[in-house]
C-alpha cells in the first residue's frame, strides 16, 4: 500500500514526525485535492477537445432550404447570390439522393422517400473570419426565392464556445481554490507538527540546530506525505479516466464527449505535474511556515 | 570567555528575579554557581547559553557581543557551549548512540566520525554496551551521564551543567565532579549550578552564589588552570 510507504533511511529525521496523527491522515487529504484537480485538468481538456471538434463539425457552414417546386433558374440565381455575397466561400446544391440521405435516419430504411416533396438545400460554406450581414442576404434571397429558409449553423453555437469557457474558467479558479486548501492544510499541520515537538525543537536550537536544519527536518516529511497523497489522487483520476473513456464512447454524441483517454499523453503530463506540484507545494509550504516559526525564537 | 555586565531579567511585567549581574568566567575555568532554588541559576544559565535574551545588560560570549551579532552567529557561538540539563532533555525516540550523536550530526559532522567517536566516548563514560538501548530504559544515573556525554562528544569551549549533582547521592556526585574535572583538564571551561552550597565547598574552585537574583563572589580562588 502506497500510504504505508516509509522514508528511505538516510533521511534521517531527528524529530519523530512520522508518528504524528498529521502522517496519517494528511495523505489521504492531499490525494483527495489531487484527484479533483487532475480529473478538473482532464475536465478541461476533454472540454476544451469537445469544442475544437464541435468547431470542425458545424463551424463555416450555413444551410439554405428552399421548396421543392422552385424553378431551376431562380435556382441558379439564389446559387449565384450566394456566391457574390462576401464572406461566401462556396454554395453547392445537394441532389435529391444526398437529401434523402440526411433525411433516412429519422424516417427510417422503409420509408418511401420518393413520395414527399423534399425541399431542396443548399450547402453554403463560409469564411469564419468574415462577418456576413444575414438580414440583407435574408432579404435578398427571399426576393428571389419568397420561401427560402437560412439556416445560420454558426450563429447558434456561438453561445456554446462562451459557456464552455465560463466553464474552462470555473475549473481552473476550482483548481485554484483546491491547490490554496493545500497549501492552507500544510500550514496547519506544519504549526501542529511544530506545537506537538516544540520541546525537542528547542533542544536541537540549543544544541545549535541552524533554523535550516529544523525547517530541512518539516520539508523532507511534508514532501514525503504530498507525494504519497499525489501518487494515491493520480491513480484514482487515471483510473477515473479509464471508466469514463469507453463509456462516454457509447453515448452518440455529434462530436465525441471524451477525446482523450488512459493512453493519451495529456493525461501522464497532468499526472507527472500534479505529483511535482503537490510535492513541491508540501515542501515549500512546509519550509517557510517553520522558519517563519523559527525566527520567534531567541 | 563570558563576561555578563549588569544582567537585568525580567518575564513580562513581573518582577525582576536577576539584578545587576556581572561575572567573567575566563579560559579553562571551573566555577560553581550556587543559590537555593528559585534564586534564578537556571534564568543565568539560560542567559549564558543564549536560550533567554537579558532584558537588560551586555552578554559576550567567546569574545562575541550577542546583542549584535545575528542568529547565524548565534547558532555559531551555541556549538561552541555543551549542556547538561537538570533534566537531561534525551530525545526518548533515539537510542543512546544518537542522542549522544545528535550534535555532531546537527554540526554536519561525517557520519565515520560519529561512528568512531560516539562509541569511543560512551566506553568511556562507562556506558559500553548501552549504544543501541533507548534512554527510558537506562537508570537516573545512566541517563545523566548519557547527557554529560552529548555535551562533550563536540569538544565545546564551555560546559554548562545544572544541578547535575541534584537526583545523585553523595558518592556518585563527587564521581560526577571528579569526570567534570577531567574535562576541564582537557581545556573546556566548566560552570556547574548547584543548590547544594556546602557540596560546592569541598572543591578548590571559584564560586558564585545567587541570592534572589543578586550575584557575588563567595569564593575568589583561583580557578584549576
Amino acid at each position: 500500500m502506497i500510504a504505508t510507504l516509509r522514508l528511505p533511511q538516510q533521511l534521517r529525521l531527528e524529530l519523530p514526525l512520522r508518528q504524528d496523527a498529521s502522517g496519517r491522515f494528511l495523505p489521504w487529504v492531499i490525494a483527495l485535492i489531487v484527484y479533483l484537480s487532475v480529473s478538473g485538468g482532464l475536465a478541461l481538456i476533454w472540454l476544451s477537445d469537445a469544442l475544437h471538434g464541435w468547431d470542425a463539425a458545424v463551424g463555416g457552414a450555413l444551410t439554405l432550404q428552399v421548396p421543392a417546386d422552385t424553378s431551376t433558374a431562380r435556382l441558379e440565381m439564389t446559387l449565384g447570390a450566394l456566391k457574390q455575397t462576401k464572406g461566401v466561400v462556396d454554395a453547392r446544391l445537394l441532389d435529391t439522393a444526398e437529401t434523402a440521405k440526411l433525411i433516412q435516419p429519422w424516417l427510417g430504411n422503409s420509408f418511401p422517400l420518393d413520395s414527399l416533396p423534399l425541399p431542396r438545400l443548399v450547402d453554403v460554406q463560409v469564411d469564419p473570419d468574415v462577418a456576413i450581414d444575414f438580414a440583407t442576404l435574408r432579404r435578398q434571397l427571399a426576393s428571389i426565392v419568397p420561401n427560402a429558409q437560412l439556416d445560420n449553423n454558426t450563429a447558434a453555437p456561438s453561445d456554446v464556445p462562451r459557456f464552455a469557457g465560463r466553464v474552462e474558467w470555473t475549473i481552473a479558479i476550482g483548481i485554484v481554490a483546491v491547490t490554496a486548501l493545500l497549501v492552507a492544510i500544510i500550514v496547519f499541520a506544519a504549526r501542529i507538527g511544530l506545537a506537538i515537538h516544540r520541546s525537542l525543537i528547542e533542544l536541537l536550537h540549543l544544541l545549535g540546530a541552524a533554523d535550516e536544519y529544523i525547517a530541512r527536518q518539516f520539508q523532507i516529511h511534508a514532501l514525503w506525505l504530498g507525494l504519497r497523497g499525489a501518487i494515491i489522487g493520480g491513480i484514482a483520476a487515471a483510473v477515473t479516466a479509464m471508466i469514463l473513456e469507453p463509456a462516454a464512447g457509447r453515448l452518440a454524441l455529434p462530436v465525441p464527449a471524451v477525446s482523450s483517454g488512459i493512453l493519451d499523453w495529456r493525461l501522464w503530463l497532468l499526472l507527472c505535474v500534479a505529483l511535482v506540484i503537490a510535492g513541491g507545494v508540501a515542501m515549500v509550504t512546509a519550509r517557510v511556515t517553520v522558519l517563519r516559526q523559527l525566527a520567534r525564537l531567541p | 570567555m563570558v563576561g555578563l555586565e549588569n544582567i537585568g531579567k525580567r518575564y513580562g511585567t513581573d518582577a525582576e528575579i536577576l539584578h545587576d549581574v556581572s561575572l567573567r568566567l575566563d579560559p579553562g575555568g571551573f566555577y560553581f554557581l550556587t543559590g537555593v532554588s528559585g534564586a534564578g541559576k537556571t534564568t543565568l544559565l539560560k542567559i549564558i547559553y543564549l536560550a533567554e535574551p537579558p532584558s537588560r545588560g551586555r552578554v559576550t560570549l567567546f569574545d562575541t557581543n550577542v546583542a549584535t551579532t545575528d542568529r547565524a552567529a548565534h547558532t555559531a557561538l551555541r556549538r561552541r557551549v555543551g549542556i547538561v540539563f537538570q533534566d537531561y532533555r534525551l530525545v526518548e525516540h533515539l537510542s543512546v548512540r544518537d542522542n549522544v550523536a545528535l550534535p555532531l550530526r546537527i554540526a554536519g559532522a561525517p557520519e565515520r566520525e560519529i561512528r568512531e567517536n560516539v562509541p569511543e566516548l560512551l566506553s568511556w563514560m562507562g556506558l559500553e554496551g548501552k549504544l543501541e538501548v533507548r534512554p527510558a530504559t537506562l537508570s537516573g544515573g545512566e541517563q545523566q551521564r548519557v547527557a554529560i556525554a552529548r555535551a562533550i562528544v563536540r569538544r565545546p569551549d564551555l560546559l554548562i551543567a545544572d544541578e547535575p549533582t541534584a537526583n545523585v547521592d553523595d558518592d556518585i556526585a563527587m564521581l560526577l565532579v571528579r569526570v567534570f574535572e577531567r574535562i576541564n583538564k582537557l581545556g573546556t571551561t566548566v560552570l556547574i549550578a548547584t543548590h547544594d552550597i556546602a557540596f560546592a565547598r569541598q572543591f578548590a574552585h571559584r564560586r558564585f552564589h545567587l541570592d534572589k537574583g543578586v550575584l557575588s563572589v563567595a569564593s575568589d580562588r583561583a580557578p584549576t588552570r
